[in-house]
């Protein structure tokens, strides 16, 4: 192993975790700070450096996420590893996170003194060799999808365009994910050394009340949703008189369509680390927890480490960094239900129970985990905290609009070319979100509505595009913010379709615990089902409403209380495709099974029969003249063959007749 | 492993599996899902161990074992296929890959593991990879977990065709 | 002490009292359910709702007050969305109150009348015990499927519910009181012909002759 920063530079180093220094996390960058030494201050300067290019000067960066994996990352790795051992190159490999840009996954990112930083984008195993040969031996970053810097001395330079010029990049402005990409995500050094912990060590000088009033100053709002008051929120939890007090960090990402939480936590753990301990240090909890989704574990895994390295270096633990502040903190991972992002949910999953909310008030604030005094914040939220201690209120109240500063990430993804998570600053119109930095829809369909908020938000129809991405905007147009998924909905799916997709989710997601959510939403949903079945009569439309009226307003919890969002606002966007249901028994987009027909065209079948051997109904039968053709009769409608056909023959077509009461 | 594991877990010698958990009621579900990781699901027995362990009533553990997904009260197939069932999965088409799934491997209505006990089929909550959507995830018994985006009929059939061999090529 | 205030009446309690016991204190009734002091506080039901003046919904069992505040505990959209609630909750209640032993002596019973809900049936009224229900000895009553409201004054006088009051629309009911008279050999061509009296117009008995039929030839 070779010395880190985080080691003692000689003898005259005092730090440890039972011996703890004030300066630790300044001294470790630009040290010595107790001592004057050369030596010292040379060691540091060339670990910095080789943090940068790799021990060995070269460096290959391979992302180890959810997103990454999924698409082969392990493989690549794998294959990196044994070319450089087979060739015995003097590279060091590193694993990193996730720039949040999906649609180039699975990527590779080579890094060399005195050659630009070069990154390569959709990476197959087998092409390894290739890319690392041109690359270093070959000095040639043609083929490579963007360079980081331009050094004017590698070739094929110019083919590649700079990071910084790409739309997507360059409309950015990567805030809290600023780390995502760039650093290992197990190495606390590497997060130190791009600046992490200034923002606790300096609230630890500042006193609780400053660091309050620091995050007050900024402006900042709860990233999870709801969007309230951070500092706000602190100061309540601070005046309670109840000890102990807890600190707990939301990392039950469940929103469908969201992975900004993920993404943050895989790729830069020691932020939500860093900004728990601040929101404990201001509310003067002793304990924190971070819950974690159970369908994430990577996220799971690189926050327990995170907490281990973090106790392991004094960060936390007893008499922090000097400051005489206790604080430990517990990963703990859910068993999966949505309904624990609600946060008295939550309190009760921690507390080992069922996921049942209760009634508010009392807020977590005054009465939450065993009944004590709790602040409870988004992963986000808290990952914002870090960075406005480390450069302060000012910065970020600089960058969002006038009723909300800062900067938010947004997942967009559906029918995009650029599926990714981007972070902008909030205010920019949705627009931005889905055709510049997303690219907009791929060929050939057309984005009819983008769908904010989750479950608990609303499609907004694309003739809104230009509202401007908000809390109070959003809500007017009937979406909310939440957590800051987008998905855009092309003209291939329906509205209907998508509003029963949604009460599917929450009625199954319902804890059972308050009627309107319970039952409510299931007879709401029912009648949905009534509708794409074409089935539906014109009063059930009424009907819908009021029910969604009457869930909205007296259910239990947020969950409840927003799950009708995307029934009303297709209601209010969409009403013709509903009527087309409804009236005339057609679906639109050719998308509700019953209304639909599956038919081979056969002057452009070309016989291939990719479409029989993939019927799961066996419903697909060879004809004389070589062409398929698909039995009505016993089509279960899986749309399997509209998939596979190579030439697009299968057609859809949905014809009245299907019911309806026309 | 085979066909009538249900009651014939052994768990006498399950107090190993707590090792490091401390005594506390709030670990319920730490201790639950450690069981659940060594049978596959819950066996009667192992949730009252876990009950007792952590100083609760079985009551409560039962409770919690019935309310969250993630845990199983009847044994699962050897390799679980979790289908993603978030906004973008599926509107990229995910609901007509689990009926893809569940007639290719000859599920009925309501079932959710092979006869064989080899695949089952259940539906999943989001698992935050939406950029690559339709995504479906096999877990496998030792605990690595197979993720496949962008998955359709052909891969999906390629994947069955894999894990078949993988169990010695029979069906 | 803390003053609550109820639709205009003042009421002193200690800090921490719910605002349904604060109502009943001062003998002002709120629809509840769910909620048995000390055992069960968790706001289930949703049908004790009351209204700040500004307008945010609150169950009042589990909303405890400690200091001076003012609810509205009767007006028109609190009735609708406890009716909407109730309705819920009968959604998934069997209604066989022929069978039941409590018959009329529960809270849903009493509720649904309290509520304006029109759901359950004259059985729910009925005085007889199941014992000596009028069906078991073979009469057609009309009981089961029709909507109470009436207190059984038939039975009450020794007759059979003759369903002046219109026929119950809820499919799963109907089907449940067709089982029973089969199960007790009653015909229900009898029943249908009898119900004709008083429900010959109604579009509503469409719906009973229709599941009647349906259940016959299944």
């Amino acid at each position: 192993m070779p010395w880190s920063l985080l080691d003692k530079c000689c003898e005259k180093c005092w730090h440890s975790p039972k011996t703890p220094c004030p300066d630790f996390i300044n001294c470790s960058l630009s040290g010595p700070l107790c001592h004057s030494d050369e030596e010292c201050a040379k060691k540091r300067k060339t670990r910095l450096e080789q943090l940068q290019h790799g021990e060995k000067g070269a460096k290959i960066k391979v992302p180890w996420t959810s997103c990454t994996l999924a698409t082969g990352a392990e493989a690549v790795y794998q294959a990196v590893v044994d070319y450089i051992s087979k060739r015995g190159l003097d590279i060091t490999v590193s694993i990193s996170g996730c720039y949040g840009l999906d649609f180039i996954d699975p990527w590779l990112e080579f890094v060399t003194k005195g050659m630009p930083t070069a990154i390569y984008a959709n990476v197959k195993e087998n092409s390894v060799p290739k890319l690392i040969e041109r690359y270093f031996l070959d000095q040639d970053v043609s083929g490579a999808f963007a360079l980081k810097e331009k050094t004017g001395n590698a070739k094929g330079e110019d083919e590649v365009p700079l990071l910084s010029e790409l739309d997507f990049w360059r409309k950015q402005y990567r805030w809290v994910s600023r780390n995502c990409g760039i650093v290992d995500p197990e190495s606390l050094e590497e997060y130190i050394a791009s600046g992490g912990y200034k923002g606790l060590s300096r609230a630890l000088k500042m006193g609780p009340d400053a660091v309050i009033d620091e995050i007050q100053k900024s402006g900042l709002r709860g990233r999870g949703g709801a969007g309230f008051p951070t500092g706000l929120k602190w100061r309540i939890t601070r005046q309670q008189r109840g000890t102990p007090k807890y600190a707990i960090a939301n990392a039950d990402e469940g929103d469908p369509g969201a992975f900004m939480n993920r993404l943050l936590a895989e790729s830069d753990p020691f932020r939500i680390v860093e900004g728990l301990t601040i929101a404990g240090y201001a509310v003067g909890a002793s304990r924190g927890f971070i819950f974690v989704r159970a369908e994430k574990p990577l996220m799971a895994r690189r926050l327990q480490r995170a907490v281990e390295e973090a106790r392991k270096y004094g960060l936390l633990g007893t008499n922090i960094l000097g400051s005489g502040f206790n604080f430990d903190i517990e990963v703990i991972l859910s068993a999966g239900a949505f309904v624990c992002g609600e946060e008295t949910a939550l309190i009760a999953a921690i507390e080992g129970k069922r996921a049942w909310p209760r009634q508010r008030p009392p807020y977590p604030a005054e009465k939450g985990l065993w009944g004590q005094p709790t602040v409870i914040n988004n992963v986000e939220t808290l990952a914002h905290v870090a960075t406005i201690m480390a450069e302060g209120a000012e910065k970020f109240a600089a960058l969002g609009s006038d009723r909300t500063k800062g900067t938010k990430m947004f997942c967009v993804t559906g029918a995009v070319k650029r599926t990714g998570a981007y972070e902008v600053p909030i205010g920019v119109t949705i627009r931005i979100l889905v055709e510049e930095l997303a690219g907009g829809a791929p060929d050939g369909v057309k984005i009819k509505a983008v769908q904010i908020g989750g479950p608990s938000g609303g499609c907004i129809p694309a003739s809104l595009l230009d509202l401007q991405v908000d809390y109070e905007t959003l809500q007017s147009a009937g979406a909310i913010m939440g957590s800051g998924g987008v998905v855009a909905i092309s003209d291939e799916n329906c509205m209907v379709d998508v509003a029963k997709f949604f009460l599917t989710f929450t009625s199954a997601e319902s804890c059972g615990k308050c009627m309107p959510c319970r039952v409510g939403l299931r007879v709401m949903w029912s009648i949905l089902d009534k509708i794409t079945q074409g089935k539906g009569q014109e009063e059930d439309l009424e009907v819908l409403k009021q029910l969604a009226e009457t869930v909205r307003s007296t259910s239990l919890c947020a969950l409840g209380g927003t799950a009708p969002n995307p029934v009303l606002s297709t209601l209010r966007y969409f009403m013709d495709e509903y009527e087309a249901h409804i009236k005339k028994g057609v679906c639109p987009a050719n998308v509700c099974a019953a209304l639909v027909t599956y038919l081979i065209d056969e002057d452009m079948c070309i016989g291939c029969g990719q479409c029989a051997m993939n019927c799961p109904a066996n419903a697909i039968s060879k004809l004389a003249s070589g062409k398929y053709r698909i039995d009505q009769s016993l089509c279960v409608k899986c749309g399997t063959c509209y998939v596979v056909c190579p030439v697009r023959a299968v057609k859809k077509t949905s014809c009245s007749g299907g019911g309806g009461n026309g | 492993m085979e066909g009538s594991r249900r009651d014939e877990v052994d768990c006498a010698s399950i107090d190993d599996l707590f090792q490091g958990l401390r005594r506390e009621p709030h670990n319920l579900l730490e201790a639950l899902r450690r069981v659940q990781s060594r049978y596959g699901y819950l066996p009667l027995e192992g949730i009252k161990k876990a009950a007792e362990y952590v100083g609760v009533p079985l009551a409560q553990a039962y409770s919690v074992a019935t309310f969250y997904h993630q845990y199983s009260l009847e044994p699962v197939g050897k390799y679980r296929i979790l289908v993603c069932m978030g906004t973008a999965c599926h509107l990229r088409g995910n609901s007509l890959n689990i009926e893809f799934l569940r007639s290719v491997l000859g599920l009925k209505p309501g079932q959710k593991t092979t006869s064989d006990g080899i695949f089952s089929v259940e539906e999943a909550r989001c698992f935050g990879c939406c950029g690559l959507a339709p995504v479906v995830m096999i877990q496998r018994p030792e605990g690595k977990n197979e993720i496949v985006g962008k998955a359709n009929a052909r891969t999906l059939r390629a994947i069955i065709a894999k894990y078949r061999r993988l169990e010695g090529g029979a069906g | 002490m803390v003053k609550v205030k109820i639709d205009g009446v003042t009421i002193e309690v200690e800090p921490g009292t719910s605002v349904l016991a604060a109502a009943e204190k001062a003998g002002l009734r709120i629809p509840h359910l769910c909620v048995v002091k000390g055992i069960y506080e968790g706001a289930s039901c949703r049908l004790c709702l009351v209204k700040t003046p500004t307008g945010r919904l609150f169950p009042a069992c589990a909303y405890y007050v400690y200091r001076d505040e003012e609810f509205i505990s009767d007006s028109l959209d609190l009735r609708i969305e406890r009716k909407v609630n109730f309705e819920f909750i009968l959604k998934f209640h069997r209604m066989e109150c022929w069978l039941c032993p409590r018959k009329g002596n529960c809270l849903l019973a009493k509720l649904s009348k309290e509520l304006a809900v029109e759901g359950t049936p004259v059985c729910a009224e009925c005085p007889l015990s199941p014992e000596e229900c009028l069906l078991t000895k073979g009469v057609p009553c009309l009981g089961p499927i029709t909507l109470s409201g009436c207190d059984a004054e038939c039975v009450e006088s020794g007759g059979p519910c003759w369903g002046c009051r219109g026929p119950i629309s809820r499919v799963d009911v109907l089907e449940n009181a067709f089982s029973r008279y089969r199960e007790l050999g009653i015909d229900t061509e009898t029943i249908l012909r009898k119900a004709d009296i008083f429900w010959n117009s109604l579009p509503e008995f469409e719906v009973v002759k229709k599941v009647f039929n349906r259940v016959r030839t299944s």
